[in-house]
């Protein structure tokens, strides 16, 4: 059977303090002004703001993608900042998940290999009952052989989130899984997520400006000018537009 | 249009560069070729007239052989020049007495004889009545020769065989004569002087003993140089002379002189030379069209989506068309026009390379550099690119403006059943064909030839289709050693076929030339160790060295014959003579032990019984000719006299005497100076070959040591000939794949650039810097060997369809693949595929993942 981890207070991954400064001089922009902000583990927490409002900006340095410029991020106990390229390359395929809005498979691996990408670039052993049940639960057993160009939208999404869970990392980030879908289709990708969540006691940041899609998150942040101005815990999505036209946007 | 293209152009400079770089290259190959060419014909043109200059008229014997390279040439009565010098108009004459004459260094050795000739002469010690001498050489240093084993010699052989006025030493001519140098000369004089003629050695001999030892008649001279009195025209003087002049002389011209002996050297050399480097230049361009083509299909598939917008808004076929055709023409031109001075300046660059190897032109003599080569040249270059830019913009033009709205997946390269058959067709034909060419004698080389290039555009045809079951068996190795990063690199050599066949057939064919080569030369190798295998009997060669030096003095023989660990020495001579009407390199051999050390696998008649006035020739020579034994043919020799010699044997192996044999002593009366070109020994029985070689080499100290062999070397020294001339082809042949190399690098660098959000995610999941360069490197391995192999397979295929034609036309050649050349040129492509892969490497690695993530 599957054992799931224990849901734990301590935060899968954290910013301290995080200030990102693009351009300087004149044309200085703020992106993310000394925002401190723990995500707990076994949550799915959604990222919400307006255009500009740094949510992305915090997503990628708390992903290792970005450097700040001054603070801290943290991925479990492992602050990023120090880390050289060849660390956080490992952390990134050891640690962390990906769900990007597009182009997130590799066009000349099957949907298999796209799933095992991360763990055959560490040259990993596979968790076999776990690969089994994260596929099991995006329904993709009969199109495991498949190119991603013989996929649709959807199924593509879901070899995404598959990828993502499928190394059991310490979190998971999604950046507008669902923009190129369909409500349908983008319906299914967030179920997936929240039993990813629920089921398998994974750990999820999803960034979004859709508030459907915020309503299957456990809270939500609410980010503007680079700070966080807000956070709602059981989201539905009435309360999340509502507070969104609060921002007047 | 126009300014769109040129501001296109400005802002894809990088990858514009990646495809010029193989115009460039070519087309430099190309103009340096010309340039040296001309320029080396220039030089030879003002040093023959230099050396000409101060004679007026050359009167000489009108009957020559010319065959194989070698002249014999008529000789005259001493007394044409004292007749000559008494009639009116004529100022001044000399005796001028010519041969071949080789000096020892002071260890004894031969020097030259491998290249350039090796002169000898009577010292003409003049200045002549306007000032200017017959004589082209001064004396630098010493004085003329006055006694008859004295002799001036040429700086340039001073130097090398470290001789100094006052040393003694041998010039062979071919007898071993004993000198001492008394003057150092110098083509030229002053600030013009330069060591020799291109590289020729000269010594220069008193009248009597160039006489003696160049003619070996005392009477007999070569030429009569006359200056004629002032005023007094040349062809004027040579219609005058007419009554004083023997039947069969002939008088020439200054002018006429030099154009003769630029004639001979462009026959003999420079031609050769042009064509062996053009040869090259072919490849090359050849190898940068299929690149350049390779690289602009891409570029036009990566603007696929442009080219449909403009479609959509309201451009026509014929615009977009034009686009991408300025867009080939300015880059032709630019690359080509780079190429041309770059050419120029390889030309500088090789010429002073040759200076200093000692190939002796005049520095005075600068780089000769044509309009007409740099026409031809930008001609030639942009004509290229056009060539194989003329698919990929046709293709661009048929884009349908819809394109622009679908979501377009670059580059889709579909392969067409047309293709497959079209190719299978073909190759099957060049195939059919170069076997064909093997069985049947009748035509086989051409046949061959054309089956040859039947099968490489056959090849280049199929390439796409083969391309993904190849680029996956090749991948399966990489996959599986190199973890994902290999698995990804196979895919990535795998997912656009054209692309990585287009990319892969320049490889290909600048390989398949190399193995044709390697195939070519193993196999002459071979067919030199059977032919000593098969047909030498011996123990022993004793061979000239170089075929401009002294051939061997005929006393040689005689004293090998008579030692006591000799049981055999049979000298064969080159014996130029006109047979049946036409120049005819034929051999003389002493039939009775010439059979004992030699078998020639005669079929009728027998060579040991050979008579006087007998013939025996190849059976291959006697089909062409229609003769039979007992055929009467007429024969000529270089002194004049004419006789009849009867076919009495008919040989199958024609390797050591070529195509015809006669009687050295029908040969020996006409032979002049001429010597042996070798003998062949047999040693007595019990007589170690150790002792039987030092034996002989006390006997061959006397004659300037020539080289003896034992049968394996005998064999080796042919193939080492051949081992120089491979080497040099391989060099020349580099430059074609240096080409190709290139263009796997400038594709891998578009595909890149293609694959900028792959690349992204790839490193956003967790593949390290090292993994990304790793699977673009191996990618890079992948088609160079995908090429490589496809190449030398093919080159080797064609290497022995051309050896068998070879063979059943000529009756020679065996074949040999080059198993170990092979394997060396694909582990240096593969070298190469890393190489060409660390740029693109390095910039895909440092690829900002965020930017090639972006959403927006």
């Amino acid at each position: 059977m599957i054992t799931t981890p224990p849901r734990t207070r301590v935060a899968a991954t954290r910013a301290e303090l995080a200030t990102k400064i693009y351009g300087r001089g004149g044309t200085e922009v703020r992106a993310l002004d000394q925002v401190s902000v723990a995500m707990p583990g076994g949550q799915f927490t959604a990222v919400m703001g307006p255009s500009g409002s740094g949510k992305s900006t915090l997503m990628h340095c708390l992903a290792g993608l970005d450097t700040l410029t001054s603070g801290h991020a943290y991925i479990g106990d492992t602050e990023l900042g120090s880390l050289s390229d060849r660390e956080l390359t490992r952390v990134r395929r050891e640690q962390i998940g990906f769900i990007f809005q597009a182009y997130n498979l590799i066009p000349t691996l099957t949907a298999k290999e796209n799933i095992t990408l991360p763990m055959d670039l560490a040259r990993r052993k596979y968790d076999r009952p776990w690969l089994d049940a994260v596929i099991d639960t995006v329904g993709l057993r009969d199109r495991l052989q498949h190119r991603p160009s013989e996929l649709s939208g959807g199924q593509q999404q879901r070899v995404a989130v598959a990828r993502a869970l499928a190394g059991r990392p310490q979190v998971i980030f999604a950046d507008e899984p669902t923009g190129n879908l369909d409500s349908r289709a983008g319906g299914e990708i967030l179920q997936f997520m929240r039993s990813a969540v629920t089921d398998l006691g994974q750990t999820i940041v999803m960034v979004t400006h859709d508030p459907v899609a915020a309503a299957y998150a456990d809270s939500v942040l609410f980010l503007a000018d680079g700070n966080i101005v807000d956070h709602m815990s059981r989201p539905s999505a009435t309360a999340v537009l509502d507070r969104m036209k609060a921002f007047g946007g | 249009m126009f300014h769109a293209t040129l501001s296109s152009l400005w802002r894809r400079k990088r990858r514009v560069i990646g495809a010029s770089t193989a115009v460039v290259i070519g087309v430099a190959f190309l103009v340096a070729t010309l340039i040296l060419g001309d320029s080396m014909r220039t030089g030879f043109d003002t040093f023959f007239a230099d050396s000409n200059k101060g004679v007026d008229l050359f009167i000489r014997n009108g009957t020559k052989v010319t065959s194989d390279g070698y002249v014999q040439q008529g000789t005259l009565d001493g007394s044409v020049a004292d007749a000559v010098a008494s009639w009116p108009g004529v100022a001044r004459v000399a005796a001028s007495v010519e041969g071949t004459a080789q000096i020892l260094d002071i260890d004894g050795r031969p020097i030259g004889g491998d290249g350039p000739p090796t002169l000898g002469g009577n010292w003409i010690d003049d200045t002549g009545v306007d000032g200017i001498g017959f004589n082209g050489y001064a004396i630098a240093e010493g004085r003329a020769p006055i006694a008859d084993d004295e002799v001036v010699i040429d700086r340039g052989s001073a130097e090398i065989g470290k001789l100094h006025v006052g040393d003694r030493t041998t010039v062979l001519t071919p007898q071993p004569v004993e000198v001492t140098v008394v003057g150092i000369v110098t083509f030229g004089d002053g600030a013009d002087a330069s060591d020799n003629i291109g590289g020729a050695s000269f010594t220069g001999f008193t009248f009597a003993a160039a006489q003696r030892y160049l003619l070996g008649e005392p009477d007999r001279i070569s030429t009569v140089l006359v200056e004629a009195e002032p005023g007094v025209a040349p062809d004027a003087l040579r219609a005058s002379l007419a009554p004083v002049l023997p039947p069969a002389s002939e008088t020439l011209t200054a002018a006429e002189r030099t154009a003769e002996e630029n004639d001979a050297i462009g026959a003999d050399f420079l031609d050769f030379f042009e064509a062996f480097l053009l040869a090259f230049a072919i490849v090359a361009l050849l190898v940068a069209t299929f690149s350049i083509h390779n690289t602009f299909s891409i570029l036009v598939a990566q603007r696929t989506r442009e080219s449909a917008l403009l479609r959509a808004l309201g451009a026509s076929r014929g615009q977009v068309l034009a686009a991408v055709a300025i867009e080939a023409l300015v880059i032709a031109t630019v690359a080509s026009a780079i190429g041309v001075g770059a050419g120029i300046g390889l030309a500088a660059t090789l010429k002073a390379l040759m200076d200093a190897a000692g190939f002796g032109l005049p520095a005075a003599i600068g780089l000769d550099v044509q309009t007409a080569t740099v026409v031809t040249a930008m001609i030639v270059g942009v004509g290229v690119s056009l060539a194989a830019c003329i698919a990929p913009a046709f293709k661009a033009a048929r884009i349908a403006p819809l394109a622009a709205l679908r979501d377009v997946n670059i580059d889709r390269s579909a392969t067409s059943k047309v293709r497959a058959v079209v190719g299978l067709l073909i190759t099957a034909g060049g195939i059919a064909a170069v076997f064909t060419a093997t069985r049947t004698p009748h035509d086989a080389l051409a046949t061959a030839g054309l089956g040859a290039l039947a099968t490489m555009i056959g090849a280049v045809v199929l390439g796409p289709i083969v391309a993904t079951l190849a680029t996956a068996v090749l991948g399966a190795p990489v996959a599986a050693l190199r973890g994902q990063a290999g698995t990804l690199a196979r895919r990535n050599a795998m997912r656009n076929p054209r692309r990585s066949a287009g990319t892969a057939s320049a490889l290909m064919f600048g390989t398949a030339v190399v193995a044709l080569f390697a195939t070519f030369g193993a196999s002459l190798k071979a067919s030199f160790d059977e032919l000593v295998d098969d047909s030498f009997a011996g123990d022993l060669v004793v061979a000239r060295s170089g075929s401009t030096g002294a051939p061997l003095d005929q006393q040689m023989a005689s004293a090998l014959a008579e030692l006591d660990a000799v049981a055999i020495a049979s000298p064969i001579a080159d014996a130029p003579v006109v047979l049946g009407g036409s120049d005819e390199s034929a051999v003389s051999i002493v039939p009775a032990t010439f059979a004992r050390v030699a078998d020639l696998d005669v079929t009728q008649g027998s060579l040991a019984a050979l008579s006087t006035n007998g013939l025996a020739v190849s059976s291959t020579y006697a089909d062409e000719h229609g003769w039979q034994i007992g055929t009467v043919v007429p024969i000529a020799f270089a002194d004049g006299t004419a006789a009849e010699v009867t076919l009495e044997a008919i040989y199958e192996t024609a390797n050591i005497v070529g195509s015809v044999a006669i009687n050295d002593a029908l040969w020996d009366p006409h032979q002049g100076r001429s010597g042996d070109a070798a003998v062949l020994v047999a040693l007595a029985d019990g007589v170690s070959l150790r002792d039987g070689k030092a034996a002989i080499e006390s006997v061959t100290a006397r004659y300037g040591s020539p080289n003896v062999q034992d049968r394996q070397e005998f064999a080796d020294e042919n193939g080492q000939d051949v081992d120089e001339m491979l080497g040099l082809s391989y060099g020349l042949l580099g430059l074609a794949i240096l080409i190709a190399i290139l263009g796997i690098a400038n594709t891998l660098s578009l595909s890149i650039h293609e694959r900028t959000r792959e690349l992204g995610l790839l490193r956003a999941v967790g593949q390290s810097r090292s993994q990304l360069r790793s699977t673009v490197r191996w990618e890079s391995v992948i088609l160079a060997v995908f090429g490589t192999i496809g190449g030398l397979t093919l080159g080797t295929f064609l290497g022995w369809g051309l050896v068998r034609a070879m063979s059943s036309q000529e009756g020679i050649g065996t074949f040999a693949a080059p198993t170990t050349t092979l394997a060396v040129i694909l582990g240096l492509v593969m070298v190469a595929g890393v190489v060409a892969a660390i740029r693109p490497a390095r910039r895909a690695a440092k690829l900002d993942i965020l930017q090639a993530i972006a959403t927006s």
